[in-house]
């Protein structure tokens, strides 16, 4: 994980301050929130949604963890309100409920196993998963980023790692499948 | 990209495989537009006060308009607020 110093330098503005951190972590952040959604335009949205609340709410942080494990922690939260907002959303009337558009999300997002495999967990076990094997951070500090105790990062984990296993086993097995079955006709 | 597992059976993926595949995965995801910085300065120009500072101003003030009512109401004997009439039924 990146080290930032943004907030923590005394000798710029905070504007200027910000701007370094929104340069350094934006990627990362994007990649945090993408992994909760697993929509990029809305992932892009509630990465800039992100740093306006955390500029907002700078005089709050105190810098006994890193600013970027701050900056996930607030959208991790942006992220897993905004898909509880759309699930509450489809209990609307048809005409104020507008389904986004994502079947070119769809398509394009889902195209390999391991995609396939993230998109079958739950926003707040994909959180878990990005951020121990991606972000290879430790269960404390996941703990720290999303709010919960330890032991419920491990137990995330755990259960998120079994679900991917069979999601792509089973995915495997439908390719072997489906391979045996096409070279029995090109046979014929 | 490889999908294919190296160790940990013959369809399950070893905790190095997860690692590896996750971080291929995660690597293709760039945003379309990428930072702008200049949107993000809007957003803060742009927004007003917390929706909590809205609610709990216009709860604040209703209670202060309905004991308003309720104080002109029964004094100037308004209404249901007036004192019964006194009926005199022979």
């Amino acid at each position: 994980m990146t080290e930032s110093k943004g907030l923590e330098t005394g000798q710029l503005d905070p504007a200027t301050q910000f701007k370094q951190l929104y340069d350094q972590e934006y990627l990362s952040v994007f990649r945090s929130i993408r992994a909760v959604v697993m929509d990029s335009a809305a992932a892009e949205d509630l990465t800039q949604e992100t740093f306006v609340r955390a500029y907002r709410a700078r005089h709050r942080y105190t810098p006994t963890a890193p600013p970027g494990a701050w900056l996930r922690r607030i959208g991790i939260n942006l992220a897993i309100s905004h898909l509880r907002r759309q699930k509450l959303a489809r209990f609307l009337p048809a005409r104020l409920y507008i389904a986004p558009d994502r079947r070119d999300y769809d398509r394009a997002e889902a195209r390999n196993i391991v995609g396939k495999a993230m998109a079958a967990l739950s926003p707040k076990l994909r959180a878990a998963v990005f951020l121990h094997y991606y972000e290879d951070m430790t269960r404390e500090e996941i703990a720290a980023v999303l709010g919960v105790p330890a032991g419920t990062v491990a137990s995330r984990i755990a259960k998120a790692v079994a679900i991917m296993r069979k999601t792509m086993a089973s995915d495997q097995e439908l390719d072997t499948t489906r391979s045996s079955s096409e070279g029995a006709l090109r046979g014929r | 990209m490889e999908d294919k597992t190296t160790e940990g059976g013959s369809n399950s993926p070893s905790d190095s495989d997860l690692t590896r595949m996750i971080r291929a995965e995660v690597d293709t995801w760039t945003p379309r537009r990428g930072a702008d910085w200049t949107d993000v300065l809007i957003r803060i120009a742009g927004t007003g006060p917390s929706p909590w500072l809205v609610y709990t101003t216009a709860s604040a003030a209703l209670v202060v308009i309905l004991i308003a009512a309720y104080l002109v109401g029964t004094a100037f004997q308004l209404g249901a607020l007036a004192p019964p009439a006194q009926v005199h039924l022979h």
